[in-house]
C-alpha cells in the first residue's frame, strides 16, 4: 500500500483509484502501486499471414492466420508457442480506398506461465468488424484503421467462466515506397504504424488501454498478389489485473500478404474499375 | 399523201451545226416529218456583230416529199464591223467587213440542175472588194453538162463535159494574172490524152493515155486520179513530173464546197449534191491470186519496216556499232535493206493504199520502182570502224528459194518475203548482242544495289549495337556475314547470264536478310510491348493501390525464353535465302500471336506449355507451324 500513502492529493487521488479498481475487481486483492509500475518486457515473435481472397466484384474473404512465440527462460524471443490465432471475415470494397469486415476470431491461448499447473490451452472468441480508409500522400499510401471487436475470453483455471470485453482499435499507418515512386511490384518500402488498442467492459477496471503498438516494418512487393514484410514493434499496456501495472513487449513480427483471385478473367475485367 | 395536212414550223432548228431560227412547212406521214414547201433557215446576230464578229448564215428553198427542188440560196457570212453606224431611211445601217460566201441554183429531185454558180468574196465596207473563189457549173440532174469554170484568186480551171458527165475537150488552167504557164489538158471522152504546158510561149506536150486502152473505167475526177495520172506519167518518163497538183487545189477546193451544201441538204431530206466530173482511166485489175499477195506485201513490208526502224533508231545499237564490228555490220545490213528494199516497196504499198495501183502497169511499175535493176540477194556492205574499211556480205540460208527476176506482183512478194527474212535474221544475231550488252548494264544496276543494301544492313547493325542483346547482335553479325558469303559467291560466276540470274535472285534475298536483320533488331521492343500487353491492372486490398500485374506469364515465358533464342541460333545456321524469309515471316507472325493468345482463353496452352521447352513444340502449340516440324 506504499502506492497509497504519499502526499495528500496524490492520496486523494489513489484512495479513489484504489477503492474503485478494489470494488471493480470484486476485492481480488490488487492494490495500485504508487508509481506505474512496468513489468520487464518480454520478447516473442509472430508469423503472421494475411489472405484476402477475391470473391467476387466487391466482396473478399479476410482470413489471417497468426503464429504467436514468445520467449523462455533459455530462448529469447520463440521459446514456446504463445497463441494461434485465426481471424477471419468477409470484406466488402467499397472504393479502392476503403472497405469494411465483419467475422470472426478464434484464437487458441496456450499457457505461457512454465509454474502453472492449470489447463495448457483455451479458446478465445471474438466477434469483430472493421473500417479502413486510404489516402495517397505524395508517393506514400496512410492508411486509419478502425476495428471494434467484441471479445470473450477465459482463464486456464479449469471451468474458469469467460469474460465479455470489447476493444476499442485505431491504427494509424504509413507505407513510404524506398526504391520506387509508388507501391508497385518489387517495391521495398518501409511502413510505420501506431495503433491504440481501449479496452471496455465489466472486467475492465481501470485498466482501458490494453495496448498501445508502435511497429516499423520493412516490406517487399515481391507481385500485386504477394508481399513480406518484417518488423520490431514495442508494445506497452495496463494489465487488467492492476491498471498501475504496465505489461511490455518486444515483438518480431513476420509477415506474408497474400491476395489471390480464383475468379474467371473475364469476371475479373471490371474489377478493375470499381466505381472511377 | 395530200391528205396529210401541211404544217408550219417556226423555231430554233440546228442543221449540220449551223444553229438558227427555221420557218418551214411539213407533213407528217407516219410520226415522220416530211419538208414538203418551203423553208429557211438563218442567223444573224447583231450584238455579236458588234462586239466582235458574227457567223451568219442564211439557207432558203424549197422541198417536195423531203427532196430539195426548185431555186435554192445558201449565203454563209463571217463579218466584223467597224462600229459606225449612219440612220438612212428610217433604218440604222452598220457597215461590214469579212467574207461572204454564196451558193445558188436549181434543185430537180434533190438534184443541182441547170447552172450553179458558188462564189466567196471578200467584203470591205459592205462592198465586194475581192473574189476569192467562184465556180460555175452546169448541171442536168446532178450530171455536170457543157462548159464549167471555176476561178480562185490566182488559178482559173475551164472546160466542158459530155452529156453523160465525162470530161472532154480542152481544159485550160490559167493564172488568173495572166502572168506565167497555163496547163492543158486534152480529153478525149473523158480520157486523158496529153498536158499541153504553155511556159511563156515555150509548149511542152505530154502524151498521156496516148494508146487505146484495153479496159478502162470511169471514175471520178478527183485526188486519186490525178495522183494516178501523175505516176503513170513517171513511169513514161524520167523528166521533171508535170502533174504539179494546181488542178487538183482548184477541184478538191470546189469540191469542198459542195460537200458543204450537200452535208446540209442530206441533214434535211434527201439529196445528192455532188460535182461529179467523170474521167476514164486504163484499168489493169488483179487477179485473185495477186489479190492475196498484195495484202501479203502490206502485211510483211510492215512487219519488216517495224523492224528496220526500231534498230535505225535503237540508241542502244548506235552506240555498240561504235565499238563492236559485228553490231557495226549488222547495223549497216538494215540500213542497206532499208534503202534498197523496204523504200522501194514502200511506194508500191502507198500507191496500193491510195487506190491508184490498179490504174498503173504492173510490169512497168515494179520495173520503175527498182530503176537501176533490183537488188542484189547478197547485201554487201562497207563497215567502217576505227578508220578501218572492211567489206562484208549478208546472206540469209535459203537464199535460193528466192526469185527475183520477173516484175510482176509475185516477184515483189518475193522481194518483200526477202527483206523480212533478211531482217529477221539479223534481229536474232543483233538481239543476242543487245541483250548481252542490256544485261552488263542491269548487272551494273543490280550490283550497286546490292553494295547499297550490304551497307544498309551494316549500318544496321551499327545503330542497334546499343540497344540489343548479346546473342541478338551475334545473330546479325552472322546474318552480315551471310550476305556478304553470298556477295562474294555471286562475283566468282563470269558467264554473264548466270550472273544476271544469280544477280537477281540476291537482290530479293538481300531484301529478306535486311527485312529479317529489322526484325531481329526491332526483338526488345517487340517484346517491351508484348510486356506491355502481357498486363492486367489489378487492385492490391493490402496497398489500396491498382498494380500492373504480369498475366499469362508461361506464355510470355515461353516466347523470351524458348522461342526468341530459338529464332537467333536459326540465323547461326547457313540460312538460304528462303529459309532467311520464312524464319522472318515466323519472328512476325509469332509477335502477332503473341498479340492475339493475350486475348484468347489459353488455360489449356498454358498447362500445355509448362513442360515444352522444345521450340518446335512450343511453335506447335501457339499454332505457328504450317508444316511437321524438323525431326
Amino acid at each position: 500500500m506504499k502506492g497509497c500513502s504519499n502526499n495528500k492529493l496524490v492520496l486523494l487521488a489513489l484512495i479513489f483509484l484504489c477503492g474503485f479498481t478494489a470494488g471493480a475487481q470484486d476485492g481480488g486483492g490488487e492494490v495500485l502501486p504508487t508509481e506505474s509500475k512496468f513489468k520487464d518486457p518480454k520478447t516473442k515473435v509472430w508469423f503472421n499471414t494475411y489472405g484476402n481472397i477475391r470473391i467476387s466484384k466487391r466482396l473478399f474473404w479476410d482470413a489471417q492466420t497468426h503464429f504467436r512465440f514468445e520467449e523462455t527462460e533459455d530462448t529469447p524471443f520463440i521459446g514456446q508457442i504463445g497463441q494461434i490465432y485465426n481471424r477471419h471475415a468477409i470484406g466488402y470494397i467499397y472504393s479502392k480506398k476503403t472497405n469494411f469486415s465483419l467475422g470472426g476470431v478464434v484464437r487458441i491461448n496456450f499457457n505461457t506461465d512454465e509454474s502453472s499447473t492449470d489447463r495448457n490451452v483455451v479458446p478465445e472468441w471474438r466477434i469483430w468488424h472493421q473500417y479502413q480508409f486510404a489516402q495517397p500522400l505524395y508517393t506514400a499510401m496512410i492508411y486509419h484503421r478502425i476495428r471494434i471487436e467484441h471479445r470473450w475470453t477465459q482463464g486456464f483455471e479449469e471451468n474458469s467462466e469467460y469474460i465479455f470485453r470489447n476493444r476499442w482499435r485505431y491504427m494509424f499507418r504509413a507505407k513510404v515506397p524506398l526504391n520506387s515512386h509508388k507501391l508497385a511490384p518489387k517495391t521495398l518500402y518501409v511502413s510505420p504504424e501506431v495503433e491504440v488498442i481501449m479496452q471496455s467492459g465489466k472486467e475492465v477496471v481501470g485498466s482501458v488501454m490494453e495496448d498501445l503498438r508502435m511497429t516499423t516494418t520493412l516490406g517487399y512487393i515481391l507481385t500485386p498478389r504477394l508481399t513480406i514484410a518484417g518488423g520490431l514493434m514495442y508494445t506497452q499496456g495496463q494489465t487488467l489485473a492492476n491498471p498501475g501495472i504496465f505489461k511490455q513487449n518486444w515483438t518480431m513480427r513476420f509477415h506474408v500478404y497474400f491476395s489471390p483471385d480464383f475468379r474467371k478473367v473475364r469476371n475479373k475485367l471490371p474489377a478493375i474499375h470499381l466505381n472511377d | 399523201m395530200r391528205a396529210q395536212e401541211e404544217q408550219t414550223y417556226q423555231g430554233p432548228l440546228s442543221v449540220s451545226g449551223y444553229h438558227g431560227d427555221a420557218d418551214y412547212t411539213y407533213l407528217l406521214v407516219d410520226g415522220d416529218t416530211v419538208l414538203n414547201g418551203p423553208f429557211r433557215l438563218r442567223k444573224a446576230n447583231l450584238d455579236a456583230l458588234l462586239q466582235k464578229q458574227d457567223y451568219s448564215f442564211d439557207f432558203k428553198g424549197n422541198f417536195r416529199n423531203n427532196f430539195p427542188v426548185g431555186p435554192w440560196r445558201f449565203q454563209f457570212g463571217t463579218f466584223q464591223s467597224n462600229n459606225e453606224s449612219q440612220v438612212v431611211d428610217y433604218q440604222y445601217r452598220v457597215a461590214i467587213s469579212g467574207v461572204q460566201e454564196e451558193a445558188s441554183g436549181n434543185m430537180v429531185n434533190g438534184k443541182p440542175d441547170g447552172t450553179w454558180q458558188y462564189s466567196v468574196n471578200e467584203i470591205e465596207d459592205s462592198e465586194v472588194s475581192k473574189s476569192l473563189f467562184k465556180s460555175n457549173i452546169s448541171f442536168e440532174n446532178g450530171v455536170p453538162q457543157r462548159n464549167f469554170r471555176i476561178e480562185n484568186d490566182s488559178l482559173t480551171l475551164a472546160g466542158r463535159f459530155l452529156r453523160n458527165g465525162l470530161a472532154h475537150d480542152e481544159w485550160s488552167l490559167f493564172e488568173t494574172t495572166g502572168i506565167g504557164a497555163a496547163e492543158s489538158w486534152f480529153f478525149n471522152d473523158g480520157i486523158l490524152r496529153e498536158i499541153r504546158n504553155d511556159s511563156n510561149g515555150r509548149v511542152e506536150v505530154i502524151p498521156i493515155y496516148t494508146n487505146d486502152l484495153e479496159e478502162s473505167k470511169t471514175i471520178n475526177l478527183d485526188a486519186r486520179y490525178i495522183n494516178a495520172v501523175a505516176i503513170w506519167q513517171s513511169l513514161e518518163r524520167t523528166s521533171h513530173p508535170v502533174v504539179n497538183g494546181k488542178m487538183q487545189r482548184l477541184l478538191s477546193e470546189n469540191a469542198s464546197y459542195y460537200k458543204k451544201i450537200d452535208g446540209i441538204l442530206s441533214e434535211l431530206g434527201e439529196s445528192a449534191f455532188l460535182p461529179e466530173f467523170k474521167v476514164k482511166v486504163p484499168y489493169y485489175p488483179f487477179t485473185e491470186t495477186e489479190q492475196v499477195q498484195l495484202d501479203s506485201i502490206a502485211t510483211n513490208f510492215f512487219e519488216a519496216k517495224k523492224i528496220s526502224d526500231a534498230y535505225l533508231e535503237n540508241t542502244q545499237l548506235s552506240i555498240l556499232k561504235l565499238s563492236d564490228s559485228d553490231a557495226a555490220y549488222l547495223f549497216e545490213v538494215i540500213t542497206k535493206i532499208d534503202k534498197d528494199y523496204l523504200k522501194p516497196i514502200a511506194k508500191f504499198v502507198a500507191y496500193k493504199n491510195e487506190g491508184v495501183v490498179e490504174f498503173l502497169p504492173k510490169e512497168k511499175l515494179i520495173q520503175h520502182l527498182w530503176s537501176n535493176g533490183k537488188p542484189d540477194k547478197q547485201i554487201s556492205v562497207t563497215v567502217n570502224l576505227d578508220s578501218t574499211m572492211t567489206e562484208r556480205a549478208f546472206e540469209i540460208d535459203n537464199v535460193a528459194d528466192f526469185n527475183f527476176v520477173n516484175n510482176d506482183v509475185n516477184v515483189l512478194k518475193q522481194i518483200t518475203d526477202y527483206a523480212l527474212h533478211s531482217l529477221l535474221k539479223v534481229e536474232s544475231l543483233l538481239n543476242k548482242k543487245l541483250i548481252n550488252q542490256q544485261r552488263q548494264q542491269e548487272l551494273i544496276a543490280i550490283e550497286e544495289d546490292l553494295i547499297s543494301k550490304n551497307k544498309q544492313l551494316q549500318q544496321l547493325i551499327d545503330s542497334t549495337n546499343n540497344t540489343i542483346s548479346n546473342s541478338q547482335k551475334n545473330a546479325l553479325q552472322q546474318l552480315k556475314q551471310l550476305a556478304d558469303n553470298k556477295l562474294s559467291d555471286y562475283s566468282s560466276i563470269d558467264e554473264i547470264k548466270t550472273k544476271l540470274d544469280r544477280g537477281q535472285e540476291l537482290t530479293i534475298c538481300y531484301r529478306t536478310f535486311l527485312d529479317l536483320a529489322k526484325s531481329i533488331s526491332v526483338l526488345p521492343e517487340k517484346w517491351e510491348s508484348i510486356q506491355k500487353n502481357y498486363q492486367d491492372r489489378i487492385w492490391n486490398p493490402f496497398m489500396a493501390t491498382l498494380m500492373d500485374e504480369e498475366v499469362k506469364k508461361r506464355i510470355t515465358g515461353s516466347y523470351r525464353r524458348v522461342l526468341v533464342p530459338y529464332y537467333l541460333e536459326q540465323v547461326n545456321t547457313e540460312l538460304t535465302c528462303a529459309e532467311a524469309k520464312k524464319l522472318d515471316l515466323l519472328i512476325q507472325s509469332t509477335y502477332q500471336r503473341m498479340l492475339e493468345l493475350r486475348i484468347e482463353n489459353t488455360s489449356k496452352l498454358e498447362r500445355k506449355l509448362r513442360k515444352a521447352t522444345d521450340p518446335e513444340v512450343v511453335l506447335e502449340l501457339f499454332g505457328l507451324t504450317t508444316e511437321k516440324p524438323r525431326k
